[in-house]
């Protein structure tokens, strides 16, 4: 199960217009994957409900998951590289 | 089961297509509608019953019993004030009726500052296909908004 942790680089975090980003994203990805606050349980990532209800602040560090499966860890490195980048910016 | 979305705030609904931000506006929030909001001190309610899963003073979500969010982000980039002008009443995790009172705000000072006070309220998760009987014109708060199916 591919999976990797960054920080969230939008400076506010991930609030309604960077998750709705990162959740059409995670969308259109091919296998389930997961976002989770570190220590925390993981949400799915496609549902703008579970992303937004985890709060992701602006420099935490939260872990992306993948079900496996063909494109998984494709799916992950796309979403982590999105959540690195400033989505406000 | 079908349930009716309250306008939070009392004031002009409009399409969400209107709202001055094109993630909003696109409904990549998901699908909606919006309330201009009359320019006067407000009191922000619950536009569902259901727990308030998510507080900022800015933002809220309520979960309807059966697990529907509905999301009122109070004004356009309004997490950049960090909750100035705004007053929170309830609190996280309480369970409410429609049209309870949750956060106490003045639209007319978020417009003052720079920022849009127009308030999208969103169906999170929802297919396009299930919002309906979308409001158009004068809306008091506890008014219907739109319904979903």
């Amino acid at each position: 199960m591919p999976q990797r942790t960054v920080t969230v680089a939008s400076k506010v975090g991930l609030h309604a217009r960077p998750a709705a980003v990162f959740v059409k994203k995670a969308g259109e990805q091919p296998v389930p994957v997961t976002l989770a606050k570190d220590g925390g349980k993981p949400v799915n990532a496609k549902s703008m409900l579970a992303v937004m209800s985890l709060d992701v602040r602006g420099g935490e560090r939260v872990t992306l998951a993948a079900a496996d499966g063909e494109g998984a860890a494709a799916a992950v490195d796309e979403l982590a590289d999105l959540l690195e980048t400033d989505l406000d910016g | 089961m079908d349930i009716y979305i309250s306008s939070p705030l009392t004031g002009t609904a409009i399409g969400l297509a209107e709202v001055p931000d094109p993630v909003f506006a696109g409904s990549m929030v998901g699908p909606g509608a919006a309330v201009d909001p009359e320019r006067a001190p407000q009191v922000a309610v619950a536009p569902i019953a259901g727990r308030l899963i998510k507080l900022k003073p800015h933002a809220f979500v309520v979960q309807s019993e059966d697990g529907r969010g509905v999301l009122v982000h109070l004004g356009i980039d309004t997490v950049n004030l960090e909750g100035r002008g705004f007053e929170l009443i309830a609190a996280e995790g309480d369970v409410l009726r429609a049209g309870q009172p949750i956060v106490t705000w003045n639209p007319a000072e978020v417009e003052a500052g720079g920022l849009s006070p127009v308030c999208p309220v969103i169906a999170l998760d929802a297919e396009s296909a299930a919002i309906d009987a979308i409001v158009n014109g004068a809306v008091t708060a506890g008014d219907e908004l739109f319904h979903w199916r």
